[in-house]
């Protein structure tokens, strides 16, 4: 579904990153894992359409697509998402008018009528039932005033009404209790089917415990140093990411 | 043509005492008043830029144009932008009372509203006292104003009487003529106690170039609320001065929503002294200087009277080449001791040639006082517009989404739906948002 060849990316002048290979099949489920600054968060935001980038070398090939040179919108409607790390406050634009704005624009892409009110209503009620949160959140600003935790949660309600193809979530654990947690990770692994794949980007293997992962990759320097199953994960908890360094430095 | 005048200013304003001696009018109470003011005018001449009222706008194009009054007309009137469900309506066509297309009856016990032409037939002696008693003080523009006033409104709300419905001035062009001015004046007088709300909704014709020089006073009484709309849609080669000045008693209360999306050049002062203890002034405020559009608002609240309020809020969203202007002053007299004065202007530019000056000021006398006041321009946010991106909206939908979005704070203060839902629409029209019924 996902395939990654060599990407290489600046912002401003600076490297971040040196020839990035990575290919995530339909149905699994990725966890990018590595120490600050590695460029985690660049890959997902590049993948997404984020400007501020330079592409300087390699490609990103999504269902046979040149992703990188799709804009924002139209890789949304072709069915990728990103969960933001930070998700931006919009006070003034409302919460269900951008679900239902989303949703439209992705139907009118694969050329469906517009959504039905009470169709919509119905999908939207159930998902956020899913992610326990209440129904005042709708009519509220987008994450207008919202705790770190509701942020989060709104990002995962987003993802399930829009159902994308490609799911990418950048740190969506950063922040949350472990109640939080549970609920965000029981919306993602909701969202697990064949036909779907998850790029997920985290820091701690405690929500590989909630989701787990098929393959987990170290990303350090610019470059994915070490892939392996989730026991990979467990390991880099254990003893942290300077082997990984020194092993590739060795190889 | 043997003296020159000093100033050039000076001599676009002589030129329209030739305009005035060419009216034939009949003597009455007002002749005197009329050429007074003329005089006043001519001596004071059209405002420059080393007027610190008038820094950021140049007049000179208006300066250079020969505005004579216009002519009663039978042109056709588009009423298509008029607001469907206001109370009483009254339409001034080019700047005089039109019957037929008005609705002025029947008026709500304790509610009279009169044509300037009616009242001056009515009490001839009061509204020359009136006008008297405003001039001492006047402007160049309001001087121009009472020279060359045709017509106007009246509107006389009775002690304790609440008005529900809105009261909906219509200032409507027709096309055709050129160069042409009007000078309509409004007055609003809220008795003590009393309620209600003045439309005031300035119409453009397409394609004519007009000048609309109006003005407006407010005497508001102790315990009075008046609520003020002010939408401003001339045509796009059009000329807009308006003055409005707000007296307000005890306890009384003053809102004013000024939409400003129309004219060439336009600007606005709006003055709210505050006289009476517990006085309070609410000054929101929303400009849309586009193409090459100039907009300027200048405000001045005078806290004469101890425990006075105000709370300006202005947002101007300039495009193309469209410059802004908001000169936001507060005075704080000697004796105005506790008083409360917020005001914040926000201002967002959506392309590179665009301007927003804006310069909230405070003269302060008083020194037991809350007051505050922010200043903010910027461009839409990059992140805010990636995070919509990302979410399938197109860029255009996403920049109408925050366009709106910003503007919404002041959107949220206008009351009436269907006004709301008109301001909404030529939003929407001007930031090209078709997507946005999506």
């Amino acid at each position: 579904m996902l395939k990654i060849e060599n990407l290489q990316v600046k912002a401003g002048e600076k490297q971040i990153l040196k020839g990035l290979n990575l290919e995530v099949k339909a149905g699994e489920v990725h966890a990018i894992m590595g120490p600050n600054g590695s460029g985690k968060s660049t890959l997902v935001q590049v993948l997404a359409g984020r400007e501020g980038y330079e592409v300087t070398g390699g490609s990103a090939t999504y269902d046979g697509k040149d992703l990188l040179a799709l804009a924002p919108e139209e890789r949304a409607r072709e069915g990728v998402f990103l969960a933001f790390q930070y998700p931006v406050e919009i006070p003034g634009v409302n919460n269900v008018y951008l679900l239902k704005a989303g949703l439209n624009a992705i139907r009118k892409h694969r050329g469906e009528s517009e959504v039905d009110a009470f169709e919509f209503l119905t999908l939207v009620r159930e998902k956020m039932k899913l992610m326990q949160m209440d129904e005042s959140f709708l009519n509220r600003g987008v994450n207008e005033g919202f705790s770190g935790g509701e942020k989060k949660r709104n990002e995962i309600l987003q993802m399930a009404v829009l159902e994308p193809k490609l799911a990418l979530l950048d740190e969506t654990d950063s922040g949350l209790d472990i109640d939080a947690l549970r609920v965000v990770a029981n919306g993602v692994n909701s969202l697990r089917r064949a036909d779907r794949a998850i790029l997920m980007v985290t820091h701690y293997q405690r929500l590989l415990d909630y989701i787990e992962p098929d393959r987990v990759h170290v990303l350090s320097g610019g470059q994915i140093l070490k892939s392996g199953d989730k026991s990979l994960a467990l390991e880099l908890e254990k003893r942290g990411y300077d082997w990984i360094k020194q092993e590739a430095a060795a190889a | 043509m043997s003296a020159v005048p000093a100033r050039s200013t000076g001599n676009a304003a002589e030129r329209y005492r030739a305009v005035f001696d060419a009216r034939s009018r009949s003597e009455n109470t007002l002749t005197q008043l009329r050429r007074d003011a003329l005089q006043r005018f001519v001596t004071k001449g059209f405002p420059t830029q080393r007027d610190e009222d008038w820094k950021y706008t140049n007049l000179r194009r208006l300066e250079s144009r020969n505005f004579v009054p216009a002519e009663p007309t039978l042109g056709r009137v588009d009423e298509s932008q008029w607001i469907a469900d206001a109370g009483m309506r009254i339409v001034l066509l080019n700047g005089r009372a039109h019957t037929v297309l008005s609705t002025m009856s029947p008026q709500p016990p304790g509610v009279t509203v009169l044509t300037l032409g009616q009242w001056l037939e009515n009490a001839p002696d009061e509204v020359a006292a009136l006008l008297a008693q405003q001039a001492s003080d006047a402007s160049a523009f309001e001087s121009m104003n009472l020279a060359f006033c045709d017509d106007g409104v009246v509107i006389e709300i009775g002690e304790s009487v609440r008005v529900d419905r809105p009261i909906y001035v219509v200032h409507q062009w027709t096309g055709g003529a050129a160069s042409v001015m009007s000078n309509p004046r409004v007055f609003v007088r809220a008795a003590a106690n009393s309620q209600c709300t003045l439309i005031e909704h300035y119409v453009g014709a397409a394609d004519s170039e007009t000048l609309t020089n109006s003005v407006v006073t407010l005497d508001i009484g102790s315990g009075a609320r008046v609520k003020h709309y002010r939408v401003q849609q001339e045509s796009p080669r059009s000329f807009h001065i308006g003055s409005i000045a707000a007296h307000q008693a005890r306890d009384s209360r003053y809102d004013c929503q000024d939409i400003a999306l129309g004219a060439s050049l336009a600007r606005t002062s709006i003055v709210a002294t505050l006289q009476g203890p517990g006085a309070e002034a609410n000054l929101h405020g929303l400009f849309l200087p586009g193409g090459s559009q100039h907009i300027d608002t200048c405000t001045l609240v005078d806290h004469v009277a101890p425990h006075t309020r105000s709370n300006e809020e202005y947002r101007g969203i300039a495009d193309a080449r469209g410059r802004g202007v908001y000169r936001g002053k507060v005075i704080v007299r000697k004796d105005a001791q506790k008083i409360d004065s917020r005001q914040s202007s926000r201002n967002l530019l959506l392309s590179p040639t665009a301007e927003i000056d804006t310069r909230p000021e405070l003269e302060i006398y008083a020194n037991d006082l809350k007051c505050s006041h922010g200043a903010t321009t910027g461009q839409l946010d990059a992140t805010s517009l990636f995070y919509l991106r990302s979410r399938g909206l197109s860029e255009a939908q996403a920049r109408a989404l925050l366009i709106r979005a910003f503007a919404e704070s002041i959107l949220s203060t206008i009351e009436l739906p269907s006004l709301r839902a008109h301001v909404e629409q030529q939003l929407n029209a001007r930031f090209a948002a078709s997507e946005l019924s999506a």
